[in-house]
This record gives structure tokens, sequence and C-alpha cells, in this order.
């Protein structure tokens, strides 16, 4: 029943939220129900009841599809991700205002519930139905409140993943015709024996569908200017939810239907990954933009996610779905950092800030623990993540661990220079008049530093929860 | 008439079909190309009067096709003329090169 | 037979009542009423009560897959009255005659529909061409719609006459124009007369339902109609002119794949490879649809391409989806002045309704899930993969069908991003409804097709 649940409340949420025509209405509800589903999982969580973890309903038998949903350790943690995020980014937006409030909070939560779709999704064709019914909210809501090039910038994106999910659909339907009983469900798909060649072709064309949501090098060309037009709202749910997309089909889906083809082409995902980390670190270190900064950052963690999910050993594997969570959290309190500046300012030139921290006291300290969490220092839930994937790689390829060891360093670099130029140095004319952020921001960073110190510390939750995930799958390769 | 063999049939009326595609695609005039099309038709008719005499000799089909294609064929100059008097009201000509009003 | 019969009376009850009824606006009532008895005589047909029950010795097939098909188009039909009815009386001073030929050609995709013999293949097709032309034409004084209905003219009959060509080769290899007995030509005397003539009509009804290489002619003839037959032709005699090609190529040719399999992989591949990138570079609205028509029609093909059970449920479902769609975005566009796609400019604020129904139309159009559009592409493109053979075809359709959703959605944009005063529409509270119901039917089917796909199967 709850992930039934964690569908319905945001969908149903988002379709009465268009008819709130007043702003305050829609975003109080769209924060209530953002609140329900995480209420919802967290109940669950604490109950730890195992019967409502899959749902099944009879959709199209013909075609033998089903609406059947499941929930592993991953898609658990996942589902937690999103519903802990979507009230941080209402809150933290509070005070921004949008034209036609009620499509805006709607579409939001429609994005929610295909993502959430995403995660839960037990059958190829309801798979592939989320896959893109999650892109279309965020499409509307890109073109519609997004920055001066808003339109072309997003229709990129909305073209790559377009064709990317075309190509994977092709794939689905060649194994729908490869299995024993005619059937989408994840079983039958699983249990479809392939030959060598058939997994290869297959293995791409679902893998290019995942790498450009990822976005892995070289199919990121649309992220960073994606992530620099969205309004921050959307930008959160992009980066900290929708790359999750990718990464967790890799391990639902990619994984187990080509086993063979994973190990026959580790080496080229992994070193597409890894090139994809230090090119990303390295022009980070170039940006101005704080938007543009975070989008190269992300794009050199998501590498190393994506590396470490093809290293075949189960410390890669954890690491890999541990960050998932870790990621989300820590790239979500970058962007409300930014998105709090770009409020206060009317800017996100690192060269047109500067002495933020006298003036702003809470919100520098709370930056700086994200910042912190997003190099991954000890005590901060990227370290475990990002300790156990490079552990992975390195028993995996020692060079690969070193050249991928290089983004880490580059990202301690970059990341330590932004909060230098934005929080220290001199007072400018456009920082002088500034004033801290208010309580609603703080509680929403906070529940952010909450999250990267508790699981820094106390990990083993996290272990638990996802320990069934990582061991089916290295199972398969067994 | 057996005497003749088939052959020497469908080349005449292969060399009629021919001859409207080529008046249909070279004159420029629009009761010429009707014409032509008439052409085409006609070589068809000639086919199915052949293969049913020459291969079907104890049925009627194509015979009772080719009144079909006489009745249709009818029809469908009625309505061209109609179309082609249309454009030279407009026009004051009956040239498809002075009809060029869209661009391809 | 309920449906030919009733459609080619109504058609002449319609142009009599243009005699004695006054009222020019009349028509859409008559026309209305005629349509509901179509749609009533089409579902005694599916039941099998007919007013003459005869198959005129085998010369018809009542097939369920046919009739099916010719309830979605009729559903289809009352839609276009219902929507543009009141268009089609604007367009001259001949509203009875307009809808009169609009039946005859509702009676001509009846035979198209349910043939078991080329006769009645060739005198359908004709019934559905011969008023098309004259629709075409029909706004006299408009230069562009004279001269398109002379180029449909031209081109309609020298299709023709390379139909009757293939079938006077078919009827020399078989000796009869029964479907079954062209199934059953086996000797191999005649395999040079077959093959030619298989070539021959797959020309002919590739120029009729406007297929690469030979769709040259439907950019201008859907350009240059009237708006509201644009939509007719685009849609509902389309979908029956496929109907006649996947029954022939089903039911006739199945057995000789192997002679045109390849041919009609080229053809599908050109149609959308043409139809798409074509249609990017275009600047009206109604123009782009005329190329996303061909467009589609390439999707459609795959059908014919395939000939196995999911090709009939995915044309079914794909001729619905595509009709309904079409219709719903062209009875908004034949009420706007401006067919550029600046003409959309900020419709959605002053429209947000009927930008609502059009960017459902477009997303079914581009096949997103949960409109029909998506499982109609699913249905054909899954009937393609199951062949298992040609899957670069398949590869290559959805490349195209990426490159398709770039004209769609320059639409949305336009509506919904793009600030501009839109134009103003004069559009009604039942318009209203109607088109809610068009959307509505669209996302119902995108959720559960096999409401209409289960009806080839129970009823």
């Amino acid at each position: 029943m709850i992930a039934l649940l964690m569908i319905l409340v945001p969908l149903i949420g988002g379709l009465v939220s268009f008819f709130l025509k007043q702003e305050n209405k829609a975003k109080l509800w769209s924060f209530v129900v953002s609140l329900v589903s995480l209420a919802a999982i967290s109940y669950s969580l604490v109950t730890g009841n195992e019967a409502g973890r899959s749902f099944s309903a009879e959709w199209l038998p013909q075609l033998g599809a089903s609406f059947a949903l499941k929930m592993d350790g991953a898609s658990t943690l996942l589902c937690l991700l999103s519903a802990l995020a979507y009230p941080v980014i209402f809150a933290s937006t509070w005070k921004s205002t949008y034209a036609s409030p009620n499509s805006f909070y709607g579409l939001m939560l429609l994005a929610q519930a295909g993502i959430v779709g995403v995660f839960l999704a037990a059958d190829g064709l309801l798979f592939y139905f989320f896959w893109e019914l999650a892109l279309i909210p965020v499409y509307f809501l890109c073109s519609k409140w997004g920055g001066e090039k808003r339109i072309a910038v997003t229709f990129k994106f909305f073209i790559y993943t377009f064709i990317g999910s075309l190509l994977m659909l092709v794939g689905l339907l060649y194994m729908y015709f490869q299995t024993a009983d005619g059937s989408f469900a994840m079983d039958s798909l699983y249990a479809v024996k392939l030959s060598g060649d058939q997994q290869t072709w297959l293995f791409w064309l679902f893998f290019i569908a995942f790498a450009i949501k990822m976005p892995v090098f070289p199919f990121h060309t649309w992220q960073p200017d994606a992530y620099e037009q969205s309004p921050t709202a959307v930008t959160m749910v992009l980066s900290a939810l929708m790359v999750k997309m990718g990464l967790f089909a890799v391990v639902r889906w990619l994984l187990p239907l080509f086993p063979d083809a994973a190990v026959q082409f580790d080496n080229v995902v992994i070193g597409l990954s890894v090139i994809g980390m230090v090119y990303a670190s390295i022009v980070a270190m170039q940006q101005d933009d704080l938007k543009r900064l975070i989008a190269y950052s992300s794009i050199a963690h998501i590498g190393l996610m994506s590396a470490a999910l093809f290293v075949n050993n189960e410390s890669g594997l954890q690491g890999a779905i541990i960050q998932f969570f870790s990621h989300g959290v820590n790239v979500l309190g970058m962007w409300i950092v930014v998105e709090l500046i770009e409020r206060k300012f009317g800017t996100r030139k690192m060269s047109e800030l500067g002495g933020l921290a006298q003036k702003a006291p809470a919100l520098t300290i709370l930056l700086v623990i994200v910042a912190l969490a997003n190099v991954a220092l000890p005590l901060t839930n990227a370290f475990i993540g990002e300790f156990l994937m490079f552990n992975g790689l390195f028993k995996f390829n020692v060079w690969y661990a070193a050249v991928g060891g290089l983004s880490i360093i580059l990202s301690a670099i970059y990341t330590l220079r932004m909060i230098q130029k934005v929080f220290y140095g001199n007072e400018n004319a456009l920082t002088a008049n500034n004033t801290d952020i208010s309580f609603i921001e703080k509680a929403a960073l906070a529940v952010i530093v909450v999250a990267i110190f508790v699981m820094g510390v106390y990990p083993s939750p996290v272990f638990n929860l996802t320990k069934d995930t990582a061991s089916f799958i290295l199972g398969i390769f067994k | 008439m057996s005497d003749i063999p088939i052959s020497h049939i469908l080349f005449v009326s292969t060399a009629l079909f021919f001859i409207g595609m080529y008046g249909l695609f070279t004159r420029r005039n629009m009761i010429t190309m009707l014409m032509a099309i008439e052409l085409i038709l006609n070589s068809v008719n000639i086919n199915f009067v052949v293969f049913n005499k020459y291969l079907y000799p104890d049925k009627l089909d194509g015979i009772f096709f080719t009144i079909f294609i006489v009745t249709i064929a009818a029809a469908e100059a009625a309505v061209a003329i109609a179309i082609i008097i249309n454009l030279y009201r407009s026009h004051k000509s009956i040239d498809v090169e002075d009809a060029t009003d869209m661009k391809y | 037979m309920n449906l030919i019969l009733l459609s080619a009376i109504w058609g002449v009850v319609m142009m009599f009542s243009g005699l004695f009824l006054n009222s020019k606006s009349a028509a859409k009532t008559v026309a209305l009423v005629g349509a509901v008895a179509l749609l009533i005589g089409n579902l005694f047909d599916l039941s099998g009560k007919m007013i003459i029950n005869s198959d005129f010795k085998g010369m018809l097939h009542y097939e369920r897959f046919g009739l099916l098909f010719l309830t979605v188009l009729i559903l289809a039909l009352l839609i276009y009255i219902l929507l543009s009815g009141k268009d089609v009386e604007a367009v001259g001073k001949h509203s009875f005659e307009y809808f009169a030929l609009i039946f005859f050609v509702m009676s001509g995709a009846g035979l198209v529909a349910l043939f078991n013999n080329l006769l009645i293949l060739f005198i359908g097709i004709e019934i559905v061409s011969i008023p098309l032309y004259i629709l075409t034409g029909s706004d006299k004084r408009n230069l562009k719609g004279n001269e398109a209905a002379l180029k449909y003219f031209l081109m309609g009959s020298f299709s023709t006459g390379i139909l009757l060509m293939g079938i006077a080769f078919l009827y020399g290899a078989a000796g009869s124009f029964q479907v079954e007995r062209l199934a059953a030509i086996t000797s191999d005397n005649f395999t040079a007369f077959t093959t030619v003539g298989i070539v021959m009509v797959m020309v002919a009804l590739a120029f009729k339902v406007s297929a690469a290489p030979f769709h040259f002619w439907t950019p201008d003839v859907y350009d240059g109609a009237p708006t509201v037959f644009t939509s007719f032709m685009a849609t509902i005699v389309k979908a029956a002119i496929f109907i006649g090609f996947l029954n022939l190529f089903t039911n006739a040719f199945a057995g000789k794949a192997d002679t045109w399999k390849l041919t009609v992989a080229v053809i599908t591949a050109l149609t959308l490879f043409i139809g798409n990138i074509t249609a990017v570079y275009q600047q009206s609205v109604k123009r782009m649809l005329a190329y996303s028509s061909i467009a589609q029609a390439g999707f459609m093909l795959f059908a014919v391409f395939a000939v196995n059970d999911l090709s009939k449920q995915g044309l079914l479902l794909y001729a619905a989806a595509y009709c309904f769609a079409t219709i719903g975005i062209f009875a908004v566009l034949v009420k706007m002045k401006d067919y550029t796609f600046e003409g959309f400019n900020g419709l959605a604020k002053r429209q947000p309704l009927v930008a609502f129904v059009l960017t459902v139309c477009f997303l079914s159009l581009a096949g997103i899930p949960l409109t029909a559009g998506f499982f109609a592409k699913y249905y054909v493109l899954a009937a393609a993969v199951k062949t298992g053979t040609y899957l670069w075809l398949v590869i290559f359709a959805v490349l195209m069908a990426a490159v398709s959703v770039y004209y769609y959605f320059r639409v949305i944009q336009a509506m919904y991003f793009k600030d501009g005063e839109a134009q103003e529409l004069e559009i009604t509270a039942p318009f209203k409804a109607l088109l809610v119901v068009v959307a509505a039917v669209v996302v119902v089917l995108g959720v559960y097709p096999s409401l209409l796909t289960n009806m080839l199967f129970f009823f």
C-alpha cells in the first residue's frame, strides 16, 4: 500500500493544486501534500511493514503489462529522498513568487509522482510510462518559469532524453517478445536468456537512455544549460531526483537484464565516467556562475557513481547506492544556498559577490557544512559513499581510482574557492545592505545539515536498507 | 483473331500506357493531360480484355471490369473538366504552368 | 452493408434537402442526423443485422476488423461534423452539397474497408477520390484551391491508372478478382505478372495514402484545399485507404511477403524521413500538419509492413488516435486567421482550455505516453518488432518520432511560453465541451487502449 500511496499522494495532490487559484493556497497545499508523503514513508519505515512494499493491479492483460510496483532497498531509499526533498524545496523557495502558481505547484507534484513511479515500477511498460511522464511536467516547468534562453535549452534537454527513451522502448519491445510468457513483468524480463550479440546491442539501447538522463560524458551537454536556465526549485528536482532515475534504472534494469554485456563493456562505461569526472571538475573550476559550477560538480559526482555501479564488487555497488541519497541531500543544500543568494542579490556571479560572512552568519555556517559534505569530508554523509566507491574502483583497477581521485582534489579546490569568493573577501555595494536568512529558510537548510551529519555518523540503517539490492545484483554476476 | 499472339497485344497496351505517362508528364495543356490519362485507362482496358479473352475465356470478369473503368473514367472526366473550366475562368488559360500559386 | 447503403442514400437526401430547405444552416443538422444514422446502421452491421444481408457472391467480406474500423471512422465523422460543421457551411454557397459529397466518401470508405474483390476496392477508392477532387476545389474563388484541385485530380487519376494496371496483371495471374484467388496464386508461370501487379498496386496505394516518394501532391493539396476539408482528407479518408491497404496485403499478399517486404520497408523509411524532416522547416501550421500527416502515414505503414495480429489492433488504434487528435487540431485551426506558428503565440493565456486540449492532441501525435498516440505507435512498432527482422527500420522510426516532437512542440511552445496578442477566436461553450470530450477520449485510450482493441475479439 505504501508503494501505491507514494505515487497517488503527489498525483492527486498535484491535480487538485491546478484548481487552487490563490498563490498562498496552492503553496500551502503542495507543502502539506509533500509532507504527507514524507509522513507516509517515514511511518512505513518505522513500522517496517514488508507487506505493503509491493503492489500489483491488472492493467493491460493482453499486452502482458500490469500496474506492478516493488520497493526494494534502493527504491525505498530514493523514495525517502524524494519525499524528503520536496518539503525542503517548497520551504526554501517559499519566498519566491511564480506566475500562475497553481500550475507551477501542480506540475511540481506531478513530476514527483512520475519520478517516484520510475523508482517503484516493476513492469517494463509501466517503467517506460513513468520514465516519460516524469519528463513532461519538468519540460513545462523549465520552459515556462525558466531563464532567458529557457525554451531552446529545455527543448534540447527534452529531445535528448526523448531520443534515449525511445531507443529504450525498442529494446524493451524486443525483450518483451523474447519472454517466455509474453509479459513485461520484471521477473519475466529478468528470466530471458539472451545470446551475447543480443545482449550487446540491447545493452547499448538501454544504456544510452540512462546515460543521457544521468548524464554520463559525452551525453552531458544538455545538463549545465538546463540547470542554469531552470527556476531553482526545478533545478533541485532535476539534480537531486531526476538524475537518480538514470542511476537507479541501471541498478534495477540494466545490470540484471544484461549482466554479460555489463561485464564486457565495464571498461568502456567506467572509462567514460572517469573521463567525465575529471573533465567536469576542470570545467567547474573555471565557472563564475554558481549554478553552472554546481552543475559541473554534479556531473563529476554522477560520474563516480556510474563508474562504481559497474565495478562488480560489493563495496562499489553499495557505496553508489548510498551515495544516491547523500548526493541528493548535498546537492539540494547547495541549490538552496544558490537560490537564497540569487533571490537576495539578483545575481549568481561569484565575481559580483563577496563578504557575506559578516552579514549572514547563519547562511555562511550552513553553506560551509554543505560544501564540505560536497567535498566528502569525513563525518559527513558523502564520505561514506565516496570512500566505498573509491574502494570498489581501486579493487577493479588502480588506475581508474587514481585518475578519479584527481577529481576529489579538484572538487576541494573549486568548492573552497567558491566559499572564499562568496562569503569572504570584501563587501561591495551589492552585498553591503544584507540581512540574514529567514526562519523557514534556516529550517530548510537545517534539515539538510541534520541529514548530512546523521548519515555521516550513523550510516548503518542505510546500509541495512540497501543491502538486499546490492547482494541481489552481485548474485546475478556470480 | 486468336492468330495474333498475346504478346503483340500486350505490347500495344504497354506502349499506350507509356505514351499516356509521357504525355502526362510532358504536356502542359490541361486538356491534353486529361487525354493522356484517358490513354492510360484505355491501355488498361485492353489488358483486361486480352487477359480475359486469351487466358480465361470461360468467364467474363475482365470485360465487366472494363465497363466499370469506362464508367468511372467518364465521371472523372466530368469532374476534371469542371475543375479546368473553373481554372480557366480565373487564369484565362489552360496551361498548367500558369497555375503556380503554390510553392513546393 | 447498412453503412454503405445508408451513406449513399443520405448523400442523395442531403442534396435534395438542399433543394427543399431554404435555411443554409440546416445542413449541419441534417448531416448530423445522417451521421448518427450511419453509426446506428454500423452497430447493426457489427451485430450481423443488415438491411440487405448479402455478400454479393463473396465480393464483400464482413470482417469484424473492417466493421469496427468503420465505427471508428464514423465516430470521427461525428466529431468532425459537430466541431467543424459550421465551418463546412461557411466554405461556399452549396453547404448541403459539401455534406452530400462527404457522405459519398463515407460510402466509398465502407467499400474499401469491406472489399473482398479487387473490383470493389477499385470502385471504393474511386468513390472516395472523386468527391475529394470537388471538395478540394470547392472554394471556387480561391486560386490556390483550384490549383490544388487540379493537382489532386492529375495525381489521383494517374495513380488510379497504375492501380488498374496492377489489377490487370494480377487478374492475368489469378484469373479472378477475388482476394482468396489472389492469395492462392502458386503457379510459377505468373511470377512476373504477380510481382509487377503487386508492386503497381502498392505504388498506387502509396500514392493514395501519400507515402514517399509519392507524396509530393500532399502538401500542396492539403494546403490549398479549404481547411475544413483538409481536416477531412487528412484523417478519415487517409485512414480509410489504409484499411484497404492493410486488408489487401494481409488477405491476398501475405504469402508472398518476400516480393514486397523490402519495398514497403524502404517506402516506410522514406516516408518517415521526408515527412518529418520537411515538416521541421514549415512556417505554416497547416502545411506542417500536411507533412505531419505524411509522417504519420509512415507509422501506419508499419502495420502494412508487419501483417500480423498486432498490426490490425495497431492500425485500429492508430486511426482512432490520429483522427481524433488531428480533427481536434484542425477544428481550432479553422477558426484562426493566422496559420503561422506565431499565430498561436499567447493562446494559453486567452483560451487556456483550448490550449490544453490542443496540447493533449499534439502530445498524442508525438506519441507521448498517457495519450492514445503512444499506444498507437507502440502497437505498430511492436508488430514490426514481432516479425523479428528489419529492426533497423524500427530504430530509424523512433529517431524520426523524436524529430516529430520538434515541430509538434513548436506549437505548444508558442501557446504557452511565448507572449503575443492571441487572435480572437469565436468559440462557443458546446465547442469547448466537445474539445474536452476529444481530449478525454485521447487520454482514456492512452491509459486503456484495450477498450478499443478488445472489441476486435468481444462485443
